[in-house]
């Protein structure tokens, strides 16, 4: 088997150690609830409660309660409610009326959109513009650079969101919030429209409706940009670091005295080696990103995952089945991008797959 | 003494201290600064003028930073926003340093396979979005919410004023703080002061807390110092997002959005409604970091 493929492998299997921990520790915390609350997440997903009368609502949540040993040891407890997760049942939702798994998967591509979006701006951007600070390294560009980095990381998403919003969609007017314009949306939701992945800038080319991509990408153009400020920043100083510490070193100056052009040395060599600890700096802040993602989404109006957020925190009842569910598929969607960045690295950097040999 | 010179031998330094100082001063003088109309029971908010008046008024004689929707007057909640901004911070940053800095150094020492362990289980915590561990402390940890007893844990935490924030902001925080010592401490456990040490006779708890720790805490320190500021912001965020409820800043910019993106044309008509939380906010944010930066180039030297 090829290194690659070998070190993918290896990588998969750490998934469900992680998703086990997480969910060991997830579980650990909703047994602090009341075993009748917890009946939510067994709620049987074809069985809506609205039309129940509050006495049979009460006999279905003891009943539940008894079945599936809701006052059981914590062990089988967990046990239960893994196996429950992991056949698609993930409880019903008393605050939002729905089955937790479909709310979030309908919401997923929305989510995905943009996160897609972000890190196609952030990761290339933020390495290109790295390695040309680290080329004018103390000069203005450099300063001009460091400040607007620092001015990245200063400003909190929330605010730089609703600046953009003040100025470019009220003030200015270039943009409309929201995902699509009206007129797009209902074509999208058309049976003439055909939904492949739900992306809908991806879509919109699969469909040949340009109009539609190009609608969906102003749209996003806003929140992605707020997305992707901060993890830009820190791309760009992990990169421009690296890259000044390894035109420094021996082989960098060595190939300058073969008379290798300066271009051949910084992105063939210096900048191969810089870019693992770059990638590592980004997988290590992927539960940040997801954060950022699900803030902006929140202020920008964009009905992904976290709707699910604003539309059941806000009630009083207690939400287990929601926040548990929500809180999976989060630690589930970090994972996944944290999985691509890892296999993105050993695709830049051999000595990641050799290792596993050795 | 080299490493004071060093603290204040680059900008950083001495503009983070002198922020954070003032941020301090501007707390512990609030009841001066900004007279509460209760001294005995300040409250994070204060009316002057008719409270049914829905208009902001700009700066004036009575209210330095104007009033927003409601005549609540701006600079008074900035002034004693300062205070649980700093109480925030201190407290959730503090305390998941604590809690890191001893899952690092327990199993930093203890090495193999129990040091493995440890790495994974932060390292899972590492893939989880703080967010999500919000909402799920907020449906959790209030008592009135599930319709019980409260629990002599929870009874606490309600006393202190401990928010779920604040718990879950803890609880998913002090990964970077027990990766940093358990590097620290695996690397330093075979230097020959230990072993000299341990020679010696000292006990565990000796070596660990009185060697391997100071030692190897210096980033650590670095890191809190930055993690202080970045609290608040992120508790901001989801106060602003309707998540939970929050210190004064945070509260102010969430009732007075719509004075922000409501008005056609000039976002700036209203500028004193939400211009001074969110400077106050980003200084808070940036003097932290300042103070971090300048605590690094004093204690770890060889970063630069």
């Amino acid at each position: 088997m090829p290194p690659l493929l070998k070190y993918i492998a290896r990588r998969l299997l750490l998934v469900p150690i992680t998703l086990i921990i997480i969910t060991l520790t997830l579980y650990g915390f909703a047994m602090l609830v009341p075993a009748e609350q917890r009946a939510q997440l067994y709620w049987p997903s074809n069985l809506s409660p609205d039309q129940m009368t509050a006495e049979q609502e009460q006999k279905i949540v003891e009943r539940i309660v008894h079945q599936r040993g809701l006052n059981d040891p914590f062990p089988v407890q967990y046990l239960n409610w893994l196996g429950n997760m992991l056949r698609g049942e993930w409880g019903w939702s008393p605050n939002l009326r729905v089955p937790v798994l479909d709310y979030l998967q309908r919401r997923i591509p929305v989510t995905l959109e943009l996160t897609l979006f972000a890190m196609l701006l952030f990761i290339p951007l933020g390495i290109v513009s790295g390695v040309i600070a680290s080329l004018r390294h103390r000069g203005r560009v450099d300063h001009g650079f460091r400040a607007t980095a620092f001015v990245a990381t200063s400003i909190p998403p929330f605010i730089l969101g609703l600046m953009m919003i003040s100025v470019f969609y009220v003030g200015l007017r270039w943009f409309a919030p929201g995902r699509l314009s009206s007129d797009i949306e209902i074509l999208v939701k058309s049976p003439a429209f055909h939904a492949y992945t739900g992306l809908v800038t991806i879509d919109g080319l699969l469909n040949g409706r340009l109009d539609v991509t190009k609608d969906a990408l102003l749209h996003l153009a806003m929140p992605v940009i707020v997305v992707a400020a901060l993890p830009w920043a820190t791309v760009a100083r992990v990169t421009r670091a690296g890259m000044i510490e390894e035109s420094g070193k021996e082989y960098a100056i060595a190939a300058q005295a073969r008379g290798v052009s300066q271009r051949s040395i910084v992105w063939r060599h210096t900048l191969r080696n810089t870019l693992s600890p770059v990638l590592t700096a980004s997988a290590l802040s992927t539960a940040t990103l997801v954060t950022g993602i699900y803030v902006v989404e929140i202020i920008f109006n964009l009905k992904g995952v976290s709707e699910m957020l604003t539309g059941a925190a806000r009630f009083t009842a207690l939400d287990v089945a929601a926040a548990l569910g929500f809180a999976v598929y989060s630690a589930l969607l970090v994972l996944v991008i944290m999985l691509l960045l890892d296999i993105l690295q050993a695709v830049f950097d051999p000595r990641l797959r050799e290792r596993i040999d050795a | 003494m080299r490493m004071w010179r060093r603290f204040f031998g680059h900008w950083q330094g001495w503009l983070g201290l002198l922020l954070v100082g003032s941020f301090l001063a501007l707390a512990v003088f609030a009841p001066h600064l900004a007279p509460p109309s209760d001294p005995d029971h300040p409250s994070d908010f204060k009316v002057v003028g008719r409270k049914t008046d829905q208009i902001p008024h700009p700066p004036n004689d009575l209210s330095p930073l104007g009033t927003a929707s409601g005549q609540f007057d701006i600079f008074y909640s900035v002034v004693w926003g300062t205070r649980s901004a700093l109480r925030f911070g201190l407290i959730v940053a503090g305390s998941a340093a604590v809690m890191g800095v001893l899952v690092g150094a327990v199993s930093g020492y203890a090495g193999g396979r129990g040091s493995a362990l440890t790495l994974r289980f932060t390292d899972a915590f590492l893939a989880f979005p703080v967010i999500a561990g919000v909402w799920l402390f907020q449906s959790i940890m209030f008592p009135s919410a599930i319709g019980a007893d409260p629990t002599p844990l929870m009874a606490f935490l309600a006393e202190s004023n401990i928010t779920p924030v604040m718990v879950a902001l803890i609880a998913f925080s002090w990964m970077p703080y027990a990766r940093l010592i358990n590097t620290g401490i695996t690397r330093l456990k075979m230097a020959d002061f230990v072993l000299a040490s341990q020679s010696l006779g000292a006990g565990r708890r000796r070596l660990i807390f009185r060697h391997l720790v100071p030692n190897s805490i210096s980033p650590a320190i670095v890191l809190l110092a930055r993690d202080i500021g970045g609290m608040v912001i992120l508790e901001a965020a989801f106060v602003f997002i309707g998540l939970s409820s929050g210190g004064p800043w945070a509260e102010m910019l969430v009732n007075n959005r719509n004075w922000v993106i409501g008005i056609a044309g000039n976002p700036l008509t209203y500028w004193w409604v939400y211009l001074p939380p969110t400077i106050a906010l980003i200084l808070f944010g940036i003097s932290w970091n300042l103070l971090g930066d300048g605590l690094n180039d004093a204690l770890n030297p060889r970063d630069r």
